[in-house]
């Protein structure tokens, strides 16, 4: 009874109360335009996304027919599943070639430019320029640079190999245009770490006597670690989303050897006509994206206590 | 022990620094090559004269006829003007809605408001593949295929925006939106005079952020746009191949002439730009 009774004449109830109408709903008018897109773009669609691969759907992506988890089997276990573990095997290796690749350049970048030497400014706008570059754009110079007879590659090295049709070469291939893509990410991101770590830390180490090796191996290593943990992740999500240069390039082939899911799903989706599949094969996506974005939380608030 | 050292090499510290730069610039080199050689590679295919393209890197004359046929003779003029109109559109409406919802999560109070925005960061762990078709599916029910407003209203807002925004307003003392509120001032305009002008670098590094990733924009575009009156320049420039696999610099004249406002901007921004994205990713 009495605790009732503090609590109805608690101030902040009083508070509340004194409010106009106006008021309260004022915060929600602020947010309406951005909820409004977000409801309609991108909640509602992920939901229905959800909904369409429980289902048989026609050539206009109605749902016909509700099949459950059918279209899921199909292509886990069913008759599906050889492209789809196909492209699940693309993906991964994909992915995998491009982080290390990508993380490489941007460690060996950052390094260069740690220190100054004329020409430094220029050589960090131009490690960090293919951000800006359209990756679209991108694969229309390396389709010429690749081009069978007149390429700059092949003229190079005296060969005429048909570099995006080449069973053996076309994975390398789109792997670099990734990389050097990626480039630029890495390069802001990990030299950014490398500015970050305290200056004191190497003075000390110096009057201690250490190397060159065990300052990087020591103090380097351990105050950027966050940063390339973190841009792995980047990395790894930016890969697993890589579509733009194999449509353009490859087209998935030769042999689906460049098929990654994300391409596969456009086909289904957009040449096919298999929508329900499609959103199926969007969902597993979306499922492997969310447990790397999870891992990357978790590892974040670890590394909180790491500084 | 630098004296050890220096006795052994028979360097004085700064020749020993001399040395160290100059090795730094050798390696520093082949770097930049990588990154510029396939647009330098470009740039020369698209002057090289058309007799000399199967022969020479490097042209004996600089024949720009190319590029007086893309603004003439192609579609890209009006593609580019699309990008343009999209890319702006896009960036001033995410600037507008992005600053709005920033401002109601750090500077009003209500109830649910650290649950609406863990949904609305939450939506950054959606991959496009997830929304994409839904979102196609329906754009072409409301027959909104071939608007620009198809292209525009879905990324009339993002995460992204709204995160960076509210890290900055969250620098903000709380004392002056008090003072303003007790002065009469209402919550739109403080919006509008005080926290706007204050936020320019932060805004700029967002709007020059959207631009290019609009700029860039390929999948959307190309699923929702099939006539030449609104596809943007991504789409054209992509296409060319397929048309024109004779007239290489033609080609190779379009991809430059669309790199030059994406890089023009980033040239400009550079710093702000980088900035904006380091805010950016402390969240990701």
């Amino acid at each position: 009874m009495s605790i009732a009774k503090a609590k109805a004449s608690s101030p902040p109830r009083l508070k509340r109360d004194t409010r106009t109408f106006y008021e309260r709903i004022e915060p929600w008018l602020f947010l309406l335009p951005a909820l409004l897109v977000f409801g309609v773009f991108l909640y509602f669609p992920f939901f229905k996304t959800g909904y369409l691969s429980a289902y048989l759907t026609d050539r206009v992506g109605n749902p016909v027919k509700f099949i459950g988890f059918k279209n899921y089997t199909d292509f886990l276990t069913g008759t599906h599943s050889k492209t789809f573990w196909n492209s699940m095997w693309v993906t991964v290796r994909f992915v995998f070639f491009v982080a290390a690749g990508g993380l490489v350049m941007g460690i060996i970048t950052s390094l260069l430019t740690e220190k100054a030497f004329p020409g430094n400014a220029l050589a960090s706008a131009i490690f960090a320029m293919p951000i800006a570059i359209a990756s679209s754009a991108a694969s229309m110079s390396f389709k010429m640079i690749l081009h069978p007879s007149i390429g700059l590659l092949n003229k190079i090295l005296g060969t005429s190999i048909n570099w995006l049709n080449d069973i053996n070469y076309t994975f390398g291939v789109i792997c670099i245009l990734a990389i050097w893509l990626a480039t630029g990410i890495n390069f802001i991101f990990i030299s950014a770490g490398f500015r970050n770590v305290p200056a004191d830390l190497y003075e000390s180490a110096s009057i201690d006597g250490a190397n060159a090796w065990h300052k990087f191996r020591y103090i380097t290593l351990p105050c950027i670690s966050p940063t390339l943990f973190f841009q792995i992740i980047i990395d790894v999500i930016n890969a697993f989303q890589t579509f733009n240069i194999v449509k353009i390039l490859t087209l998935g082939g030769p042999m689906e050897s460049t098929n990654t899911i994300v391409y596969s799903i456009y086909l289904d989706a957009f040449r096919n006509y298999r929508f329900g599949m499609a959103s199926a094969r969007s969902i597993i996506l979306f499922l492997i994206i969310m447990i790397i974005t999870l891992i990357q939380f978790r590892a974040e608030g670890r590394s909180v206590h790491y500084q | 022990m630098t004296q050890v050292t220096r006795a052994r090499s028979g360097l004085t510290n700064k020749q020993r620094h001399i040395l160290w730069t100059g090795i730094r610039m050798l390696l520093t080199l082949p770097f930049v090559a990588l990154i510029m050689i396939p647009l330098l590679y470009t740039f020369m295919m698209s002057v090289l004269p058309a007799d000399e393209l199967y022969t020479r890197f490097w042209p004996s004359h600089f024949d720009f006829s190319s590029y007086m046929l893309v603004f003439t003779k192609t579609m890209i003029p009006r593609q580019i003007l699309n990008s343009f109109i999209v890319a702006s559109s896009v960036t001033i409406l995410q600037m507008i809605t992005c600053s709005m919802a920033a401002f109601s999560f750090s500077f009003l109070h209500f109830k649910g408001r650290n649950f609406v925005f863990m949904c609305i960061l939450a939506t950054m762990m959606v991959p496009w593949e997830a929304t994409i078709i839904s979102n196609y599916l329906t754009v072409s029910a409301w027959k909104w295929l071939n608007t620009y407003h198809v292209l525009i209203l879905p990324y009339a807002c993002s995460a992204m925006g709204i995160f960076l925004m509210r890290q900055h307003y969250l620098t903000f003392a709380k004392e002056l939106h008090e003072a303003a509120r007790l002065d009469g001032c209402s919550n739109w305009r403080f919006l509008a005079t005080i926290v706007v002008p204050l936020s320019r670098p932060a805004l700029g590094a967002l709007g020059a952020y959207i631009f290019l990733q609009q700029w860039n924009n390929y999948l959307w575009p190309l699923l929702v746009t099939n006539s030449d009156s609104v596809r943007t320049v991504q789409i054209g420039v992509a296409s060319m191949y397929d048309v024109d696999s004779e007239q290489i610099n033609l080609m190779m004249s379009a991809v430059i002439v669309c790199l030059v406002p994406s890089l023009s901007i980033f040239i400009f921004m550079q710093k702000n730009l980088i900035n904006g994205l380091m805010a950016g990713a402390v969240k990701g």
